[in-house]
């Protein structure tokens, strides 16, 4: 029996591939980072409990090792994909293997690495040696090689402090060609690129950042470690707006709602305010969109003196000497225009489907619709907008269907 | 409490003139934000929107702050549900023509082009009666001497008459506007007369100020001053040559100072109104929807400007159609200035009033 092949390694890929290999159907999995875990495992803590996301996913990560009918492939994309359900021939592209997976992440090779590269998982907002730990709580635990930044045999350090003979500097990218049953796509999603909102000068205002950078600057083991530190002078700000809507529900970004904004934004500033009581925070929106019992969490937010919510959209941000930055919104309830100063802005942007180099139907979002061919189903964040409880429950709806292909 | 009885009939007007879905918008605010001229109180369009979306003409109609904007479209352009706040603005300036017209009837044909057949006639009609009263009614021998067709007299005296009746029917309806625009906020105390609150807006008008802010169409600026200084010095020239028509010989010398200010006058014109007309056609996404009101005036703006150049040019080349042109040019000016508060040319009384008006009320734009 042909196994199910899973492209993507988030949230939904992973929880795709461990219920499927858990009612004992093969799956492989890849992923294009050299981690699992996707846009989540770089979150802070999850919305409405608060808790934090590698706890969830420690216990799938753990779920896989102990799997042999999971095979999973990290750095590696899909390149090319034929046939039929039940019947698919597809061929996988894997990045050049430096590191080998006899790699015990003993750190040896980071003390002589001389090059430096900016830390994707952190947005580059910080900096990690050419060879790199992915994340504290990265699986697989081993060290990655950056092919832009490292000099290979020219500089050769590496290879010649590591005990366990575990990098190889001459590693070449390969071709794995697979013949699967069905296809899950959970390549999930990215952030909207603010800097293509003019009037909210993002590209030009250091302490602007966006939602998902945010995630790491409140992170323990992200930007500040334990404290909120903006941009510009690694100063701790003590007022902060949220700018709901930067990008999505505008014909002219994403005229659609990105589902997820409002309740992080909420989450948000709830962090902030346990790190920060006295802090003041303004969060400017459109319409506050939280639903179901989910609204709890907006009342308390609400019961917060500190945490303002000021129904108007944010038209303009316009940073000061001090790099401050003035928020400019029409306070629709009273009718007035508003100028709030703020020391860090936090623009909620939306969610845009991740790219992926096979051609799949896709609607004019680029979301891949629902309609492909028999025995490939789209997951999650891949086909809509959603948070992640949504996102595992879809996850679990497309192993059904895969599992049903034989 | 607000009371809100929509208006349907305006609404759909509104609708169809401004081209807009005015429901979908979602209120946000950000038309308010982007606009460089919207006061910090109660600044526009987003209150504008809502009150389009519920059909509230009263609101609407009275406002000065519909004339308050000068369409440079920022609001447009940012928009996030393309909901064309400053063509729904310009609608209402449309209809505010109609809605304060006296009499009705010349509202209503100058804004629907079916109507286009006899707002030609009117004039056509009248300046023949005109032209048979004093007896001219045919076109003269030997060279062309446009007073043999229309004598002077004849001509400043009923065109003088028609131009101050239909200031006076302009000043009726302005009259109202200005009524309403009381009525709408009972609170705000109107203070300092028309005279002197005209007086502090003069840096507005005469540096036209507020066109500077327009970041989204820079030559809007030039193109109003071209035209708003060309149509003043012709004014100025026209009153100079009927004083003239009087005392002088006349027609002028070519090299009569008069005359060479009145031919600089009709370059600045052809030069502003040419711009006018380019961008409405060449750059339509930033110039917004160009309605039949907006065309009319600029159109006949611009052959008054062109007819009146050739018509001044027959005269020396003794061309054979001088006569019919100068018919054609006389319907012109009739379009452009007896027709005045009917047609988009009346932006020059409605947006004066709501500027002085807003100054009353101390409300001042960023």
């Amino acid at each position: 029996m042909k196994p199910v092949l899973v492209i993507g390694g988030g949230m939904s890929g992973v929880t795709t591939t461990v219920e499927i290999a858990e009612v004992g159907k093969d799956v492989i999995l890849i992923e294009k980072n050299p981690y699992l875990g996707g846009n989540v495992v770089k979150f802070n803590n999850y919305f409405p409990k608060l808790c934090p996301p590698t706890c969830g996913l420690e216990i799938n990560f753990r779920r896989i090792k102990q799997n042999s009918r999971i095979k999973y492939y990290t750095s590696t994309e899909i390149q090319e994909i034929s046939g039929e359900k039940g019947n698919f021939k597809v061929k996988l592209k894997t990045a050049p293997q430096y590191v080998k997976n006899n790699c015990t992440a003993c750190g040896k090779c980071l003390d002589v690495c001389p090059e430096e590269r900016p830390d994707k998982f952190n947005y580059g907002f910080t900096k990690t040696k050419a060879i790199y730990l992915p994340h504290e709580m990265a699986f697989p635990y081993k060290f990655n090689i950056d092919d832009e930044y490292c000099k290979k045999e020219s500089c050769n350090k590496c290879v010649e402090v590591c005990e366990y003979d575990a990098i190889n500097l001459s590693a070449k990218e390969e071709i794995i060609d697979i013949e699967v049953s069905s296809v899950v796509v959970a390549t999930g999603w990215k952030n909207y690129d603010a800097s293509k909102i003019d009037n909210l000068n993002y590209s030009t205002s250091k302490n602007i950042i966006t939602n998902v950078e945010f995630e790491r600057f409140i992170t323990s083991n992200g930007v500040g470690e334990n404290k909120l530190l903006r941009p510009s002078d690694n100063s701790e700000p003590k007022k902060l707006a949220f700018v709901q809507c930067a990008g999505s529900r505008d014909e002219n970004h994403l005229p659609y709602c990105s589902a997820v904004c409002c309740s992080a934004s909420l989450k948000h500033a709830l962090t902030i305010q346990e790190l920060y009581p006295k802090s003041e925070i303004k969060i400017f929106y459109i319409d506050m969109r939280v639903t179901g019992r989910n609204e709890d969490f907006l009342i308390k937010v609400q019961d917060n003196k500190n945490i303002g919510l000021v129904k108007g959209k944010v038209g303009k941000i316009t940073e000061t000497e001090s790099n401050n930055l003035i928020l400019e919104a029409e306070d629709i309830l009273s009718g007035k225009k508003m100028n709030y100063k703020a020391e860090m802005v936090v623009l909620a942007t939306g969610i845009v489907p991740s790219d992926i180099s096979i051609n799949l139907n896709k609607d004019q979002n680029n979301f891949i619709t629902d309609l492909q061919t028999d025995g490939i189903y789209p997951v999650a964040c891949s086909r809509k907008p959603m948070d992640v409880s949504s996102s595992v429950k879809d996850a679990t709806a497309a192993a059904l269907k895969a599992i049903q292909i034989k | 409490m607000i009371e809100v009885s929509p208006d349907i009939k305006f609404k759909k007007q509104l609708k169809r003139i401004s081209n807009s879905s005015l429901n979908e918008c979602m209120q946000c605010g950000t038309c308010s934000v982007v606009c460089s001229l919207a006061p910090d109180e109660r600044p526009f369009p987003r209150k504008e929107m809502i009150w389009a979306g519920w059909g509230m003409k009263d609101k609407l109609i009275g406002n000065p702050d519909i004339w308050l904007c000068h369409q440079c479209g920022d609001c447009s352009t940012y928009c996030p549900r393309g909901v064309k706040p400053a063509d729904v603005l310009s609608a209402v300036r449309e209809i505010s023509y109609q809605h304060y017209a006296k009499p009705k009837f010349l509202g209503k044909i100058l804004n629907d082009p079916k109507w286009f057949p006899v707002a030609i006639l009117i004039p056509v009609i009248i300046i023949s009666a005109i032209l048979i009263m004093a007896g001219t009614f045919q076109i003269p021998e030997g060279p062309v001497n446009y007073s043999k067709f229309f004598p002077h007299a004849w001509l400043n005296s009923s065109f003088s008459f028609l131009w101050f009746l239909t200031i006076g029917l302009g000043i009726l309806g302005l009259r109202n506007f200005r009524n309403d625009m009381k009525k709408q906020d009972p609170d705000l105390k109107p203070t300092g007369s028309f005279i002197k609150n005209l007086f502090s807006i003069r840096k507005e008008i005469i540096l036209h100020s507020n066109f500077s802010t327009c970041t989204a169409q820079k030559t809007r600026k030039i193109a109003h001053f071209l035209v708003f200084y060309g149509f003043i010095l012709l004014l100025f020239v026209t009153t100079f040559a009927i004083y003239a028509a009087v005392t002088h010989n006349y027609p002028l010398e070519f090299k009569n100072p008069f005359k060479i200010i009145g031919n600089i006058a009709a370059i600045m014109l052809f030069v502003g109104l040419g711009i006018m007309i380019a961008n409405r056609i060449f750059n339509k996404k930033d110039f917004g929807n160009s309605t039949y009101n907006d065309w009319l005036f600029l159109v006949s703006l611009f052959l008054l400007t062109v007819s009146g150049v050739i018509v001044e040019a027959a005269r020396f080349i003794n061309w054979g159609l001088a006569y019919h042109l100068y018919f054609f040019h006389l319907v012109c000016v009739w379009f452009v200035i007896i027709y005045l508060p009917y047609t988009k040319f009346g932006h020059l009384l409605f947006r004066v009033v709501a500027m002085v008006y807003a100054a009353s009320i101390n409300r001042k734009l960023k």
